[in-house]
């Protein structure tokens, strides 16, 4: 893709994020153009609820889908994704032991340390079901195969928690159900100073292997031929997902189809293989979605709760199976 | 160029060695066209994957230029030897200058940028295998026979002096198969590379190499 295209189209992208941004700050169960910017109430909405919202939209939207984009590539299979692959069940079977297990050592009312040990457990589960599915990538070369151990995973993960589940209390599981269903509205500021540094590093961390990864496009052989040390850029990924994929997950819970979705979209709207151009876009990109679903998710809601992940699916999933019968473009 | 001394190869299981071929002792120079020959499963891959680094030898000595090639980082190395193998690359997008262009990966910074000169480098590998016209069309697109123009131009563009082929001509027709191994012949006796390339078809070899190497049962090795 030639420099003024890139530049160009990153330029178009950050416009209609911005634009989303102040949807999503303005509009609501609450109009904040209806209240006078004088009225505490006005401050009170834009900085306790909806900038938190909307900036946890961005890390998430935009974490997910380079999530997304780095498995796709490490595992070269255009279906490799967190959710698919079952690093969000592990986040979450994680995050259903360490709710159980803080609830139970009453450390609960630790606010910070609590949503820490969450957090810390959440990075654990994705690195840990990352890893396994790596190990099988390595014995078993066919993607099929890692997809197929990857789905199996998530649902033995799957029933593991809903063990969890059956032996909690009614107000944990209550608090877990919930969390469950993917939000992008229980993030606080406070939270934020925790999260933005942690997602900036990782995010810094991945343009650094912008290189590996197109050599690895071609396939693991070519790549160490041409200088890159494999298994020092699996682990680099490895840690950089599951540590992206634990810390979204931890605050916003499992949310479906961004990590998957967005790099397939992409490479079908933006026709560059190159991981500088398809790593911006697919931030970028993956901000948009979940801010469209965040905005659409408060229009919504003074008549009903919406969770955030229905919404990501209900639109996202048809427009690109639209996209994929109407491109002749391989995506992977 | 290349010297390979004693060498045995195969795979380390639990501790345990595997050899798939002992005793193997090559001199092999700049300019020499080398077919690797043997039947399926004699160890050609193993030995070629031992040669670029992709293995690590059981025993033996391996130099390039005069230096052992264990004392090359991964990137001295890639500057050296460059590989075409068998198995296909396509999809997420990747265009034919896209893979030409992963030949500069030894010689480019971190994020992937390619200078004036890495173009000018790429442009040169794609006009050498008239692939100039094609760079833009992605390589699924492309024939069988193309594709492997493409891994070569590759090749070219990581502007290596060693190349090695494996099993270049498993998915090509009668022409093709030809039209590769003039190719070849062209950039050994033009550019003084040292091309070596396995196959089990030495009839379609032999009006081409200049040098044959034979691999046979019981670790039988005969340097022509």
């Amino acid at each position: 893709m030639p420099k003024s295209k890139f530049i160009f189209t990153t330029l178009m992208l950050l416009l209609v994020l911005a634009v989303l941004a102040i949807c999503d700050l303005c509009f609501g169960s609450t109009n904040l153009f209806s209240i006078e910017t004088s009225n505490p109430m006005f401050s009170s909405i834009l900085y306790d609820i909806r900038l938190p919202k909307t900036l946890t939209s961005i890390i998430a939207g935009s974490g997910l889908a380079l999530c997304g984009l780095l498995m796709q590539s490490l595992f070269r299979n255009p279906l490799a994704g967190p959710y698919v692959l079952g690093v969000s069940s592990g986040s979450s079977l994680f995050v259903a032991i360490a709710t159980m297990m803080i609830s139970s050592i009453h450390v609960s009312g630790f606010f910070i340390m609590g949503k820490s040990i969450v957090t810390l457990f959440s990075i654990m589960g994705a690195f840990f079901v990352t890893l396994i599915i790596l190990l099988i990538s390595k014995k078993n070369k066919s993607n099929v195969t890692v997809l197929l151990v990857g789905l199996m995973l998530g649902q033995i993960l799957s029933a593991f928690q809903g063990l969890i589940e059956y032996m909690s209390n009614a107000d944990n599981l209550k608090t877990f159900v919930m969390w469950g269903m993917g939000s992008v509205g229980s993030t606080t500021l406070q939270d934020l100073y925790f999260v933005i540094p942690i997602y900036a590093i990782t995010i810094v961390a991945s343009f650094f292997f912008i290189k590996p990864l197109n050599a690895i496009l071609l396939n693991e052989q070519y790549a160490q031929n041409l200088g890159v040390n494999v298994n020092a850029l699996r682990l680099s990924i490895i840690i950089i997902s599951a540590v992206l994929v634990g810390v979204i997950t931890a605050f916003c819970g499992p949310i479906a189809f961004v990590g998957i979705s967005v790099p397939i979209a992409s490479r079908l709207f933006f026709k560059t293989s190159h991981h500088l151009h398809q790593m911006t876009f697919c931030l970028l990109l993956g901000a948009c979605v979940v801010l469209t679903a965040d905005v659409i998710c408060q229009v919504l809601s003074s008549q009903f709760m919406l969770p955030i992940n229905t919404v990501t699916t209900l639109i996202g999933s048809p427009v690109v199976i639209y996209l994929l019968f109407k491109s002749k473009l391989s995506i992977g | 160029m290349i010297e390979i001394t004693n060498l045995e190869i195969g795979y380390k299981s639990k501790g345990k060695h595997n050899a798939v071929f002992k005793g193997i002792n090559l001199h092999l120079h700049a300019g020499d066209l080398v077919g690797l020959i043997g039947d399926n499963g004699i160890g050609k891959s193993t030995l070629l994957k031992t040669i670029t680094g992709n293995l690590a030898p059981l025993a033996g000595d391996i130099k390039i230029n005069n230096t052992p090639s264990s004392k090359f980082t991964a990137q001295q190395l890639a500057q050296l030897l460059s590989i075409v193998v068998t198995e296909k690359i396509g999809g997420f997008n990747l265009t034919v200058w896209d893979v030409v262009a992963t030949g500069r990966t030894p010689y480019i910074n971190i994020f992937g940028k390619l200078s004036t000169e890495d173009e000018s480098i790429v442009t040169k590998a794609l006009e050498q295998l008239n692939l100039l016209p094609l760079k833009d069309k992605l390589i699924d697109e492309l024939s069988d026979g193309q594709r492997q123009k493409v891994m070569i131009a590759k090749s070219l563009a990581q502007q290596t002096p060693i190349i090695v082929l494996d099993e270049p001509t498993a998915f090509l027709d009668h022409t093709s198969k030809h039209q590769l191994f003039s190719i070849l012949k062209k950039l050994c006796a033009e550019q003084g590379k040292l091309i070596i390339v396995s196959s089990h078809d030495l009839e379609l070899m032999k009006p081409y190499i200049n040098r044959s190497v034979t691999m046979a049962e019981n670790n039988s090795l005969e340097v022509k």
